[in-house]
Formats: C-alpha cells, sequence, structure tokens
C-alpha cells in the first residue's frame, strides 16, 4: 500500500483516513496493518500526514505588542469601524446571503457581502462626520486631482458603452430573426390558404356544372377577399418592417446557386492570385451598378447648360 | 494627466469654518516664516518601496497604493543582497515611521510587510489575487488624497492577532487628519474582510449619500504568514497554521497528478496479485471421466 503526504483542503479530493492522534510514527506496512486489525483505522488510502508545523500563538505577546502600538486618538482622526454584512436595514438587502462564512469560490455572494460591508460601513460612518460638522459630499463644481485620470475615466465610460450596444445589437438581431421566422410561417400559411381557397372554387364551379348546386353564390364572396390578398405583399426593405432583399444571399447564390458558374470558375492569372480585395468584402454594402450609372450622368438640361457655357 | 487646480476649496473653506485647516492666501512673501500645521497631530508617513524581480502587477499595485495614501513616501528598489532590517535605516533616513515593502520571488510569488518602524511589530503576507485601479472594470473614482473610510469585518475582533493586525491596517492605510497633503471630502471606503483566514482587500467609491458604492480598486488577498515582534525581524509572535508556501503548494498539486499515475498503477499490480490463479469454481477429478477425445478413438 503506498503513503502519501497529507494534502491540506486545497486539493480538491481527499481520501478517507483517520489517523489517530499518536499514529505519527506508523510508516511501516506491519503497523499500519496491526492497526487496521484492531480497528483503528479505516479502509482506503492512509495518508501520513505532514511533519507537525511548529506553530507559535503568543498571545500575551501580542497583547502587550498591541498595547504598546495603541494611539489615543479621537474617532476622527483614525475613521476605522467594525461593520457586519448584517447591519444594514431590511429595505437595502435585495437577496438574503446567510451569516456566517460564505463559500469563498461562490465568488457573486462573497462580493456581496464585502459590498454590504461597505454599505453599513458608510452609513454609520457619514451620520458621525455630518454631526462633526465635516462636508462628506464632493460638489460638482469641486475640480482636483483624481485617483484616476480623464482619460481613463473616458475609456471606461467607452467600455461600459460597448458593452451595452453590443446586448442592444444582439437583441435586435435576435428579435429580427424570430420576426424572419415568424414571416415564413405566416407566408407558408397565407399559400396554403390560397391553393384551399381556389380548390374549393373550382369543386364549388365543378359542382355547379354537373347540377348539385343551383344557386352560384360562392362567386359574391371572392371579390372581398381579393382586394385583402394584394394588401398583404410583402415590403421590400425599410423601417421596421421585414428585411429586404439580402444582398450577400444574393451575390452567393449567384456565385454557387444550381452548382455554380462554370464558365469563369478557372481563371488563375498572376495579378489573380495575389488579389484579395475580394476577402473580406462586405456584400451588404453592394448596390446594383445599374442605380448608380443612372445617378451619375447629369439631366439634358444641365448637360446643355454647362455645354452652352463652355 | 490632467492636473486642476483647488478652485473652489479655499473660499468655502475660509468664510465658513476658521477652525479647519489654515489656508494659505494667493500671494506669500517670502520672508514670512511658513505657518506650521498644528491641527496635524498624527504623524504617520509610510515608506512604500519594493524589491526587484516584481513583476508588472505588482508594480502596478504598489504604484496604486502609493497614489491612494498622500502620507507615503516613495523609494527605490532595494537588492535582495540587504538583509531586512536594513529597511529600518531607510525608514530612520526618510523619518518614516511605518512601511510597505513588497517583495517578489521566482517572479512568480509576491509577499508584503507591514511594519512599524522603530520597535513594533511587522507581518509578513502572501499576497494573491490582484486586481490593479487601472483594470476598465473598476468603475469609481475618488480624490486622490481624501481620507478613506476604513470598514473591518468583526472577526477582527475575535482574535488577538486580527487585532494587532487591525491596529496595523488603521495606522498604515488612514491618511491623518489634518495632513497637508489630504483632501478635504470622504469619498471612498477601504474595505478589510476575513473569509478563509484571509483578508480581502475591496476599494469602493461612496457615489451617493444612500450608500451606493462602486469599485475604484486595486483589490488584492493577503495571506498572514507569520507576525514578529520587531520590526522586520526579532522573535515571531504567531504563525499561520493554516498557511502553505507557494512552492509547497505547487509541489502538492504536481504531485497529486504524479498520485493519478501512480494509483493506477498500484491498482494494477493489486489485481493482478489478488487474481485467482485457478478456476473460480471447485473442480471434481471424475468429471471428465467420460469425455472422448479424438485421439482415444481408434
Amino acid at each position: 500500500m503506498a503513503l502519501f503526504k497529507k494534502f491540506t483542503n486545497r486539493i480538491p479530493y481527499e481520501s478517507d483516513e483517520s489517523v489517530s492522534s499518536d499514529a505519527e510514527s506508523l510508516d511501516s506496512d506491519e503497523e499500519l496493518q496491526n492497526a487496521f486489525a484492531a480497528g483503528k483505522l479505516k479502509s482506503g488510502f492512509v495518508i501520513e500526514s505532514a511533519p507537525k508545523k511548529q506553530l507559535i500563538k503568543n498571545t500575551t505577546g501580542l497583547r502587550q505588542k498591541l498595547d504598546e502600538m495603541k494611539q489615543d486618538l479621537a474617532w476622527i482622526e483614525r475613521l476605522d469601524m467594525t461593520n457586519d454584512s448584517t447591519q444594514l436595514p431590511k429595505s437595502m438587502v435585495d437577496e438574503d446571503i446567510g451569516s456566517g462564512d460564505a463559500d469563498v469560490h461562490n465568488d457573486f455572494k462573497r462580493e456581496m457581502k464585502f459590498y454590504r460591508q461597505a454599505q453599513a460601513a458608510v452609513l454609520e460612518a457619514l451620520p458621525k462626520l455630518q454631526k462633526l460638522g465635516l462636508k462628506t459630499k464632493r460638489p460638482e463644481d469641486y475640480f482636483a486631482e483624481m485617483a484616476k485620470s480623464d482619460d481613463h475615466m473616458k475609456r471606461v465610460r467607452e467600455k461600459l458603452l460597448e458593452k451595452t450596444l453590443g446586448m442592444e445589437r444582439s437583441e435586435k438581431a435576435k428579435k429580427l430573426r424570430d420576426l424572419r421566422k415568424y414571416g415564413k410561417q405566416v407566408q407558408k400559411e397565407v399559400l396554403q390558404k390560397r391553393q384551399k381557397e381556389k380548390r374549393d372554387m373550382l369543386e364549388a364551379v365543378k359542382k355547379y356544372r354537373k347540377g348539385q348546386k343551383d344557386k352560384l353564390d360562392f362567386l359574391n364572396n371572392d371579390d372581398f377577399e381579393e382586394n385583402d390578398k394584394k394588401n398583404k405583399k410583402v415590403q421590400k426593405g425599410g423601417k421596421g418592417g421585414k428585411p429586404g432583399v439580402n444582398r450577400k444571399r444574393v451575390y452567393k447564390n449567384a456565385k454557387f446557386g444550381f452548382g455554380g458558374q462554370k464558365k469563369r470558375s478557372k481563371m488563375n492569372t498572376k495579378d489573380s492570385v495575389n488579389n484579395v480585395s475580394q476577402y473580406g468584402k462586405n456584400f451588404s454594402k453592394i448596390r446594383s451598378s445599374k442605380k448608380g450609372m443612372k445617378n451619375k450622368r447629369p439631366g439634358k438640361t444641365r448637360r446643355q447648360n454647362t455645354k452652352s457655357r463652355k | 494627466m490632467a492636473k486642476r487646480k483647488h478652485e473652489n476649496k479655499d473660499q468655502d473653506e475660509s468664510a465658513k469654518k476658521p477652525k479647519e485647516d489654515i489656508v494659505l492666501p494667493p500671494v506669500i512673501n517670502s520672508n514670512e516664516p511658513v505657518q506650521r500645521q498644528k491641527k496635524w497631530i498624527n504623524k504617520q508617513r509610510v515608506l512604500v518601496l519594493s524589491s526587484r524581480g516584481i513583476g508588472y502587477r505588482s508594480r502596478h499595485l504598489m504604484l496604486d497604493l502609493r497614489s491612494l495614501l498622500p502620507h507615503s513616501k516613495p523609494e527605490s528598489k532595494m537588492d535582495n543582497k540587504d538583509k531586512l532590517f536594513v529597511i529600518n535605516e531607510m525608514c530612520e533616513m526618510k523619518n518614516c515611521n511605518k512601511c510597505i515593502y513588497f517583495e517578489g520571488k521566482k517572479k512568480m510569488d509576491l509577499y508584503m510587510w507591514l511594519s512599524n518602524v522603530p520597535r513594533g511589530p511587522s507581518a509578513k503576507f502572501l499576497v494573491e489575487n490582484v486586481h490593479t485601479m487601472s483594470e476598465l472594470k473598476m468603475t469609481g473614482n475618488c480624490l486622490k488624497a481624501s481620507r478613506p473610510l476604513l470598514s473591518f469585518s468583526k472577526e477582527f475582533e475575535q482574535e488577538e492577532h486580527w487585532q494587532l493586525l487591525k491596529e496595523l491596517f488603521t495606522q498604515i492605510f488612514s491618511v491623518p487628519n489634518h495632513h497637508p497633503k489630504s483632501q478635504p471630502f470622504f469619498d471612498h471606503v477601504f474595505n478589510f474582510s476575513i473569509v478563509d483566514n484571509r483578508i480581502w482587500f475591496r476599494n469602493y467609491q461612496i457615489l451617493e449619500e444612500d450608500a451606493s458604492l462602486a469599485e475604484i480598486g486595486p483589490r488584492f488577498v493577503l495571506n498572514p504568514i507569520r507576525i514578529f515582534e520587531g520590526s522586520f525581524g526579532g522573535p515571531t509572535l504567531y504563525i499561520n497554521p493554516s498557511y502553505t508556501s507557494p512552492n509547497e503548494h505547487r509541489r502538492m498539486l504536481r504531485r497529486s497528478v504524479a498520485a493519478k499515475y501512480l494509483m493506477k498503477v498500484e491498482s494494477k499490480k493489486g489485481h493482478e496479485s489478488r487474481k485467482p490463479t485457478n478456476s473460480s469454481y471447485d473442480l471434481d477429478p471424475t468429471d471428465d471421466f467420460f469425455t472422448v477425445t479424438p485421439e482415444d478413438v481408434g
């Protein structure tokens, strides 16, 4: 059986053992077996405890030094307080952390504990200071050297802004995605409905022709519904509505759709090999060239005017 | 860094409260003697220095502490060759009665000494979890030299060594009243708590009078190692039983990884030794009396 040095509680795993107080000298297998037979040891790995460290706690010395060091000063000179995080009034405490040593590794709880302790300190100290006639709140127009420079605070603010913007953007994207999904569903339903109506219409006509129905009522109802369908057309682009054409998708469809282009697939020239202008291109910003072409040339009157001026 | 003038301070203070700090007039005749600060009675001066091989994070921590404590005096790096009691002489030369000394070992571990210099107690800590003031997640800001409120958790009252440390912290970290460099308002609070036998330090800005706070930083964790009776030496008053040196800690981590392999090897060996060589059920020799092998036939 192997023996290992004792691990302190920083290591996550600990094998179970019970080493009695006089078992410091157990370092041979036979002695261990004897102890086990005698019922002193449980099964599992036996861990030899580390050699006992020299522990000193000189309480009288500590007290003496404390008395030597202490200064008899009024509270205002020192501004120290002993607080407990549980001293806060109930109104400030949203959740209950629980008294006692909160788990060290639960970061949020630990930091909340510290925060509450500081809050309790502030609530205790500020009234005391105000009673002594000292001003505690820094006025807005008081300019003095701060611990962090203005430049640094600007960067902090920018980072916070970036974070909030990022969250907003992701929210927006999520909403758009959901909207698109919903729109797709609606479109499907509308198409199905139309097809169903067409089918019903044809059947009704068939029935009439075959003499099962004598009235032509079914024709009247359709007129009203035709107008509704026209109004339900999808809006292209625009603010707040469904998104319009996805130009990136259009480009990719043209390039790779239906097996991709065959005509110009192998055209590596000396220049095109090193040409990386297409990499990372933002296709959503590309506008079809026809629109631009139209706008670039001035109109007839303008051309005539400039011509005449020349 | 933009440095702004103390514009409104003079007018407010001198108009309302004559018993506040002595306010210097805008034009001074150099023949007149400078008025002494009679109200500044708590004369604490802290020498803040470090050894070589300390690393950028620890250096920034030291600089943050220097900027937050206006009663501190800087000092150049100390050689590791010199013994620690040389620091006492350095403090005497600079007329300091407290000292914060950062010691870096192996470019990985940071130790901090706090000491009351002429004769008083000193304490050595292992510093962990250092976050400096310049991290962008610390959003608060405070006046550079305003007096901090100090808040200690209730464990500091329970044991003698904690009480002694509390006194040491108070005298080092609190800015003396009417210190010439100190600024008037109270806008930040130092928080010392004891969790898991370590001292956690936080620095918060007081945003509103209703105690809403923002963290300014720096933040660090002190693991007490020893408390000595003298300054940087002397008999030991207290040893922390739950302290393991970082070297030991790393060694144990490495051994636990090795232990996994060793345990596997051991268990395999044990399995081999305990495995029964013959079959686990009883064999009766008359069982195969009637079996016929091809050799027997014919």
